[in-house]
């Protein structure tokens, strides 16, 4: 093992709902929720005023508006917050040399050579106000796991330092969900165990977690709860997987609608894969049906693909094999195992000059 | 505005303004020319913003004023008119322009004149004059290789230098780079280096037909301008450091092979109409001889075989077939070197006679 590893995770207070702000300063102090319009779209964010009323991120924007009918509501401006979080990371670069970029709004800063983690991003983040107008929680930990709860903690314009045993000690009491990873399926399932909080999982044997869970998620969710993660710090974050998704208006119960619907989003996906060069080797599906039962399916080629014809006819054979028992509520369809190394022109690269 | 002109004139003048004109744009008097008429002469103007173009109209003015006019419309009215003598009077009431040539009468609704900016104007006193023929060749042989990507708007450009007797032009696309260094006859007066839309270039490069013996260069701090006869081409320079383009070529090379320019494109040409579909060219070289091929898959295949200088190791490499022959066409004809590294590095074509010309191309991965 080398030295100490300090790692940093920087999350944007409200990110979306503050470049708004900044560009429409009357809305300051007011909720503000930004969310598509459709029937079924979902809060991207809002501000501290709505979280009061309880409005969070991901909730239907109807059951949104019913919590705070007085909120202003601004359908996102994808553009603009790129612009945005372009400004902020140039600012992170230019002061750490290692940067995994999560999103637009989060990444992690690998500070292991750095004498005064704590007073360099409490700079870092001075200046990032300063110059963007925009605020940032910051978590300082001893890897990513610690790191990412911590930012968390005290939001907004948070700044919390924690040691492993620290987290432990902290997050005793907390939910298991608290824990990156630990869905509500999972936490369903530790419950019907007894696991109610994150002390208890750390106190049942890994065994009965493996017995439980499988080899891999059964020590996984162990190390998790003693707050332990290897996880480096990834400059460039690589693709793994496209995929493109829809959620219907309504749900769609009819078979011939959902093979279009998803010979379109097929048709999406492959210009996408084209336009970066990608192929890949599994084709995938995602059906969500009403009762938001999520069932995903793929089907590992022996070559890699991203041909409209082959991406289509998979993922119509994989929606006939699950043969949806419920009205459908979202289609998705995914190409990921993408082949290594450069972008590929008929599996012929195109070698360039480093200019 | 009022004046009088032919259809010649009018529509020649026309077609060079109408291509600078914008085709997609939400300021519409920016798809359109504007006619200048004032102090006994008339221009027609255009400019997408980025790239404006002045040009003198043979024409009897009879009341000075502007009109903007939907260019690529007024260029095929003018062009079907059906006598060659064309009057064109603004009627401020209707606001359009009617066009009578014969017997034929056309309004045209004019563009608000107020949206159309004002464009440079003709290069002032810190200008350098340059032999037409010279600098216009020096883009056409490098053109083609700038960059159409405009997510790297710094390789859009041609990197032009001119000090002495000596121009250079530099365009790379990342895939291949182009390197020309002409001699003048003569030493220039005075220096630049700008990197400028390949777009602008060859705009000019179009102007400069017209047999005109020297233009006239202005750069400033964001734009240049260029006078070619009665022409001014403007443009804005492109922003950012153009790459270093002399550590991009290897300092030595373990194949170097002269061979027949003109015998060698042909082939390439041949050859290369099997390799469709992004498919690669292939250079295969053994003791003595290359055969050059290519296979599209359900289309068919294509080879032939060559007698070249080569020895060593077989050796085989491919590349895009376009980008070798627009760096084999650049050339021109002559003896050619072909210098190879291995089929991962980068090639290299030079003419054979000192030509001053370089063009560096990057190899297609092999799958075999």
């Amino acid at each position: 093992m080398e030295g100490r590893r300090v790692i940093a995770h920087l999350d944007l207070d409200a990110f979306y709902a503050s470049v708004e702000l900044l560009r429409d300063p009357s809305l300051r102090g007011q909720p503000v929720i930004v969310s598509g319009s459709g029937p079924r779209a979902v809060v991207t964010t809002c501000t501290y005023e709505a979280r009061a009323f309880g409005v969070h991120s991901a909730m239907p924007a109807s059951q949104a508006r019913r919590l705070c009918p007085q909120a202003v509501v601004i359908r996102p401006d994808f553009p603009a917050y790129r612009e945005a979080s372009r400004g902020v990371w140039e600012i992170v670069r230019a002061h750490v040399e290692t940067v995994e970029q999560a999103g637009l709004d989060e990444g992690y800063l690998d500070l292991s050579d750095l004498v005064a983690p704590k007073a360099a991003m409490r700079r870092l983040v001075g200046e990032i106000r300063a110059r963007t107008g925009l605020s940032a929680s910051v978590g300082i930990g001893p890897n990513k796991l610690v790191a990412k709860i911590a930012s968390d903690c005290e939001k907004p314009a948070g700044l919390v330092a924690l040691s492993r045993e620290m987290a432990c000690e902290r997050f005793a009491g907390a939910s298991p969900r608290l824990l990156p990873g630990i869905g509500p399926k999972t936490a369903e399932r530790l419950e019907g165990m007894g696991i109610r909080t994150i002390a208890d999982l750390r106190a049942r044997p890994e065994a009965q977690l493996r017995e439980a869970f499988g080899e891999r998620h059964g020590h996984d969710l162990a190390r998790r709860a003693r707050f332990e993660h290897d996880g480096e710090v990834a400059p460039v974050r690589e693709t793994k997987s496209q995929s493109s998704e829809t959620t219907f208006d309504v749900d769609v119960a009819d078979r011939a609608e959902q093979v279009r619907v998803l010979d379109r989003l097929a048709a999406d996906l492959c210009e996408r894969l084209a336009r970066r060069e990608l192929r890949g080797r599994t084709v995938g599906i995602k059906v969500r049906l009403d009762d938001w039962t999520t069932v995903t399916r793929a089907r590992t080629l022996d070559h890699a693909t991203n041909e409209l014809d082959s991406v289509r006819a998979i993922a119509r054979e994989l929606l006939h094999a699950y043969d949806p028992p419920r009205p459908v509520r979202l289609l998705g369809v995914r190409v990921a195992a993408f082949e290594g190394g450069a972008p590929a022109q008929d599996g012929a690269p195109q070698l360039r000059l480093s200019v | 505005m009022k004046l009088s002109t032919t259809r010649e004139a009018l529509s020649a003048q026309l077609q060079a303004v109408t291509r600078v004109a914008s085709t997609h744009t939400a300021v519409l008097a920016l798809s359109g020319v504007q006619l200048h008429a004032a102090a006994g002469t008339v221009e027609l103007r255009a400019t997408d913003l980025e790239v404006g173009l002045r040009v003198p109209l043979e024409a009897t003015p009879e009341r000075d004023g502007d009109v903007v006019l939907p260019a690529r419309l007024l260029l095929d009215v003018v062009r079907s008119l059906p006598s060659d003598a064309v009057t064109l009077e603004l009627r401020a009431a209707e606001q359009d322009v009617e066009i009578t040539s014969g017997g034929a009468v056309f309004h045209i609704r004019t563009l608000r004149a107020e949206d159309f900016p004002p464009l440079p104007e003709a290069p002032g006193d810190s200008t350098v004059s340059v032999p037409a023929r010279a600098f216009v060749d020096t883009v056409q042989t490098v053109a083609r290789a700038a960059s159409r990507d405009e997510t790297r708007p710094v390789l859009t450009g041609i990197l032009v230098s001119a000090s002495g007797r000596e121009l250079q032009m530099v365009a790379t696309d990342s895939y291949r780079l182009s390197v020309k260094r002409t001699e003048l006859e003569e030493a220039l007066e005075g220096s630049f280096e700008a990197n400028v839309p390949a777009r602008a270039l060859q705009e000019l490069a179009r102007l400069a037909q017209g047999g005109e013996d020297r233009l006239t260069v202005g750069v400033g701090a964001n734009q240049i301008v260029f006078q070619v006869g009665g022409a001014v081409l403007s443009s804005r320079l492109i922003d950012g450091q153009f790459p270093n383009y002399r550590q991009l070529v290897p300092e030595s090379f373990d194949h170097e092979l002269k061979l027949a320019g003109d015998e060698f494109t042909e082939v390439v040409r041949r050859i290369s109409l099997l390799a469709q579909k992004n498919a690669p060219l292939r250079l295969a070289f053994v003791e003595g001889e290359v055969t050059v091929s290519a296979q599209t898959p359900d289309v068919g295949e294509a080879r032939e075989t060559v007698p070249v200088p080569y020895s060593g190791e077989p050796l085989e490499i491919g590349f895009n077939p376009d980008f070798l022959r627009d760096g084999l066409e650049s050339l021109g004809g002559g003896d050619v070197v072909l210098k190879l590294i291995n089929p991962l590095r980068p090639g290299l074509i030079e003419g054979a006679d000192g030509s001053g010309f370089l063009y560096l191309i990057m190899p297609i991965r092999l799958n075999v």
